[in-house]
């Protein structure tokens, strides 16, 4: 039976709130950001369809029990990386990258919900492979179905997008189990094919990126004008910050892509480290919380589905709050639930809802 | 249930040891995050209060349009305009309740405008334009304007003098219908592209809409820095962004013959169209639709007042009359008749038909437009004295959707894809169409009325134009264009030039009797004595053509129609080839309402291939050992005498 032996209203209410207080929080800032630009409120209007969208995709992936999620993943993993492929061959180019599937006036990205489909696989797999440690044949298997989506989306080619599959090497490498010669072996290739990857495969624009991380004064107005302006925000809300709709940096567009990919640095301007704190202390609840539903899942499968999609979670978070001071280079990855867009705002929601999934099925010997 | 091996100890340290390493981050980026917001709050919040940089738009300069050989007919002129800067004017407002009204007050008084104009002005732009941007308030400053404002810049500081480049059109509506013109960015316009922005202005109509993105160039951006007062400091030089002008765009229009056709419109009073061709390639040398509108009037800012004379006008200015007027052909769509009766065997070019004045056709008597008749006609005769009986014979024996299949293949019914918007694609009615579209039966009768290009049967004269190209050149229909070449200009400084190509769109396989047998009837109608183009005649240079009057309104029996009301006047058509062994051009007159084809569009086709062919009329020789000339032969461009 789909819905699992009894669904019960074991829903964890903490959980589920502290994800809508955030994509609520989300919402403000982007009315913030755009109210200047947008008098229109257009951006602002859209995200809240995006959130009402998360919403109900969200429970469709909460009621669903999970392991017929895994029955049907091979469907759906095999189904998106068809999608994949008719984006390379049929494509259109959109920003020198075909990434973008275009349905009347809507578009998305095939890629978002590939990360939800190969987390499914990757599940799926380690459901039934239950050593300590990986072998080589299983080690291959579960790099092969991360690798094949990840390939793909680096012919489009959109290293940024591929390299927000990361978070999912790890998993399969640190929870898989790989043991230390491995970890020796894989560090050294990686040494060897870092500057090779830099110079062979990186564009320019890409070599450039990391040259001015590096290299801050490099480009004052290109991305390294986007750290200094974005400092500049969040450092000059101090403590209490300069109050909602009251940021001057964000608004006066002194800084760039404030309502997707800078959006931490309007909260820090608007809200002060106040507000940077109660986020950061959110996401933080978010992440605890999940590791605990990984650690009491019912199965293997559910633990790894659960790892997988919170380690999403935090690699967006960490990659894309560190990036606002400058810790980490710019990068075109969004804040969770917070910045605007539609296909990670409802991919982040399929996350939570899939998350709470495990979690409420978690009694093996439900009445 | 699965049971797990001793793994899953293994798994839960893991995940142990994972959440305290994101405790771990977690902390630093907080403790990081402190460090820019508690410890360094001073120095940023200095930054972000005292000197902040904004970004200044550098509109690019739009792409010159000119005829073929360089003659400017879209320029750039430039112009000052006010704007209003809020960000400046917020400190100011706060600190004085009474900012605005000082401001429209003074506004009011420099610029000669009512001040509750002003306001109503000031208060659309305020909610359209995002606060950052500064918004205009008024446009074409007089220079004496631009002084006094000036004069005043350290009371007002919120104001500013921009200097802007207004798009001219130094001879008004000269190609209006083809040059178009430009207008503000609209909504729908501003969703499909992201390259534009609120405020732009982009071609609206004509090439200056098709060739809107070659045109347009790229526009660039100062950095300037402000101080807390919203008072611009010194511009950030090394970040300055060059704007990068259009390109220039070179249509295929020769001005002579422009003009020439233009002129004649005017001096006559005449409503309607012309088209001059180059068969060869499908360059259009000359496109005139009269009345035209003056395109200058849409660059600036206009009041409804303005818009309403435009939309209001009984000639329907807008109107690209050359390809979006449909008119019935009349005779000129003997030509189609004559190539579909000889290719498809139904008449041979001695076929000879009796004419007594009218025929009875499928029980229906029909007049030929000679009352007395013509007397033994075959085709030639036929085509230069326009008997109507013997294209009726013809039609009666070709069929409605025969003549239909010749119409289509030689470009009438569908759009022919010229480089200009609103192209319309006429009606070529058929049984097919008559069940299809209008849900009845056709009727063999009507076949009779459409043999003489009556009927539903409707045309454009850029159709008319290319039908008789393809007559011309023996079967192929170009895609006609406009444009000839667009020049981009490369960072050294130098252009690098695309040149349009000439596409092909139907090769039409006409018997070489047919073409022989309607081209020495053509030639015969304006060459030969009792031809009715003879006005059109020009000794030493072989033109060949046809005429066509168009009824407009059904007329029992026959009545002269010079007596009658403007708009029961008859339409007249006059399509026209030269020379008859090289064509090289072909001109196609349409008059609305314009009488007779012969008195009245054909004088209108000669003065165009006088100008066109002057050396050869005159006598006058080129001089081939000039090195130019010789390119320009090749090229297939005009051969025209160096000392034009």
């Amino acid at each position: 039976m789909i819905l699992g032996e009894r669904v019960r209203p074991n829903v964890d209410l903490n959980f589920l709130g502290t994800a809508i207080v955030i994509a609520c929080i989300g919402c403000l800032l982007v009315y913030s950001a755009t109210y200047y630009g947008d008098p229109a409120l257009g951006i602002f209007k859209k995200q809240i369809l995006w959130m009402a969208i998360g919403l109900a995709l969200m429970i469709t992936f909460m009621v669903v029990d999970y392991h017929v999620l895994f029955d049907v993943a091979p469907i759906l993993y095999g189904i998106g990386n068809l999608l994949l492929v008719y984006l390379l061959v049929w494509g259109k180019v959109t920003a020198n990258v075909k990434s973008w599937i275009h349905i009347g006036g809507f578009q998305f990205q095939p890629s978002e919900f590939m990360k939800i489909f190969t987390a499914l696989m990757l599940a799926r797999y380690f459901d039934s492979n239950d050593r300590a440690y990986l072998d080589a044949r299983s080690f291959l298997v579960a790099m092969g179905i991360i690798g094949l989506p990840v390939g793909l989306i680096i012919i489009q080619p959109d290293f940024g997008t591929a390299a927000t599959f990361f978070p999912l090497f790890a998993v399969a490498l640190f929870f898989g189990g790989v043991r230390a010669r491995v970890w020796i072996a894989m560090i050294l290739i990686a040494l060897i094919s870092i500057p090779a990857g830099y110079f062979f495969f990186l564009k320019p624009y890409q070599r450039e990126r990391i040259m001015i991380f590096l290299n801050p004064e490099r480009d004052p107005l290109g991305s390294g004008y986007q750290v200094t302006q974005a400092k500049i925000a969040i450092g000059s809300g101090g403590i209490h910050g300069k109050g909602f709709k009251h940021g001057t940096q964000a608004k006066l567009e002194f800084l760039p892509a404030r309502h997707t990919d800078f959006i931490f640095a309007v909260l820090g301007e608007e809200w002060g480290f106040i507000g940077v704190v109660v986020v950061l202390g959110l996401y933080l609840f978010l992440v605890v919380q999940a590791l605990s539903f990984a650690k009491h899942a019912r199965d293997r499968g559910g633990t790894f589905l659960v790892i997988s999609l919170i380690s999403f979670i935090i690699f967006h978070v960490m990659i894309n709050v560190s990036m606002q001071i400058g810790i980490l280079p710019t990068t075109g990855i969004p804040l969770p639930l917070i910045s605007y867009g539609g296909s990670s705002t409802m991919m982040f929601f399929i996350a939570i809802g899939l998350i709470l999934n495990v979690d409420m099925r978690r009694f093996v010997n439900a009445p | 249930m699965r049971v797990y091996r001793d793994d899953q100890k293994f798994l839960q340290f893991r995940i142990n040891a994972v959440m305290w390493g994101i405790v771990a981050a977690f902390v630093f980026l907080a403790g990081s995050f402190w460090f820019v917001q508690g410890v360094q709050a001073e120095k940023y919040r200095g930054l972000s209060e005292a000197n902040a940089m904004r970004q200044i738009q550098i509109p690019a300069k739009r792409g010159l349009i000119m005829d073929r050989h360089g003659k400017i007919l879209a320029d750039n002129q430039p112009a000052y305009s006010l704007e209003i800067d809020r960000v400046v004017m917020k400190p100011l407002a706060k600190a004085d309740p009474a900012r605005k009204a000082k401001l429209v007050a003074f506004l009011s008084t420099v610029l000669g405008t009512p001040v509750p104009e002003l306001t109503a002005r000031y208060d659309k732009e305020a909610k359209e334009v995002p606060f950052t941007r500064p918004f205009p308030i008024a446009e074409d400053l007089t220079m004496s304007q631009v002084a006094s404002l000036q004069a005043e810049s350290i009371a007002f500081p919120e104001i500013n003098v921009v200097p802007v480049q207004r798009r001219n059109y130094p001879y008004a509506t000269m190609a209006a219908h083809v040059l178009g013109f430009i207008g503000e960015v609209g909504e729908k316009e501003l969703k499909q592209n992201n390259e534009l922005a609120q405020g732009d202005l982009i071609g609206k109509r004509g090439v200056e809409l098709m060739y809107d993105q070659y045109l347009r160039g790229r526009g660039g951006a100062e950095y300037w820095e402000y101080d807390a007062d919203g008072r611009r400091l010194s511009e950030y030089i090394p970040a300055r962004k060059q704007p990068v002008p259009g390109d220039n765009i070179y249509l295929t229009l020769d001005f002579e013959l422009q003009r020439r056709a233009e002129q004649y419109f005017a001096e006559n009073e005449m409503v309607g169209a012309a088209v001059a061709l180059d068969p060869k390639s499908g360059e259009v040398l000359a496109m005139v639709s009269s009345p035209a509108f003056n395109p200058n009037v849409y660059s600036k800012r206009f009041s409804p007042d303005v818009w309403k004379t435009i939309t209001s006008n009984p000639f329907k200015i807008e109107l690209n009359r050359a390809i979006q007027g449909l008119y019935s052909p009349g005779s000129v769509f003997k030509i189609v008749m004559g190539m579909a009766g000889l290719s498809e065997g139904v008449v041979s070019p001695g076929t000879e038909f009796g004419c007594g004045g009218s025929a009875v056709f499928f029980g229906r008597r029909f007049r030929c437009y000679k009352r007395e008749g013509h007397g033994t006609v075959n085709l030639a005769r036929a085509i230069k004295v326009s008997c109507d009986i013997y294209f009726y014979n013809v039609g009666a024996r070709l069929g409605v959707d025969k003549i239909a299949e010749y119409a289509h293949k030689l470009s009438f019914g569908e759009i022919s894809h010229i480089d200009l918007d609103g192209e319309r694609p006429g009606i070529v009615p058929s049984t097919a169409w008559a069940t299809n579209k209008q849900h009845r039966k056709w009727y063999p009768s009507e076949t009779i009325s459409v043999a003489i290009g009556q009927g539903p049967l409707i045309v454009t004269p850029l159709q008319v134009a290319n039908m008789l190209a393809a007559v011309a050149n023996g079967g192929k229909v170009f895609q006609p264009h406009v444009v000839r070449y667009v020049d981009r200009v490369q960072p050294n400084g130098e252009y690098k030039r695309f040149r349009v190509p000439s596409r092909v769109i139907h090769e039409v396989t006409l018997a070489p009797n047919a073409l022989q047998s309607v081209r020495e009837g053509l030639w015969k109608v304006v060459n030969e004595e009792g031809g009715t183009g003879g006005n059109a005649r020009i000794d030493g240079l072989d033109i060949s053509g046809k005429t066509g009057t168009v009824q407009v309104i059904a007329q029992h029996g026959w009545v002269k129609t010079e007596g009658l009301p403007f708009r029961y006047k008859d339409h007249a058509w006059f399509a026209s080839f030269a020379p008859l062994n090289n064509p090289q051009m072909v001109v196609v007159v349409f008059i609305e309402h314009g009488g007779h084809g012969g008195t009245d569009a054909a004088p209108l086709a000669k003065l165009l291939y006088e100008a066109r062919f002057r050396d050869q009329v005159t006598g006058a020789r080129l001089d081939l050992s000039n090195p130019q000339t010789l390119e320009q032969i090749k090229e297939g461009e005009l051969p025209l005498p160096t000392t034009r």
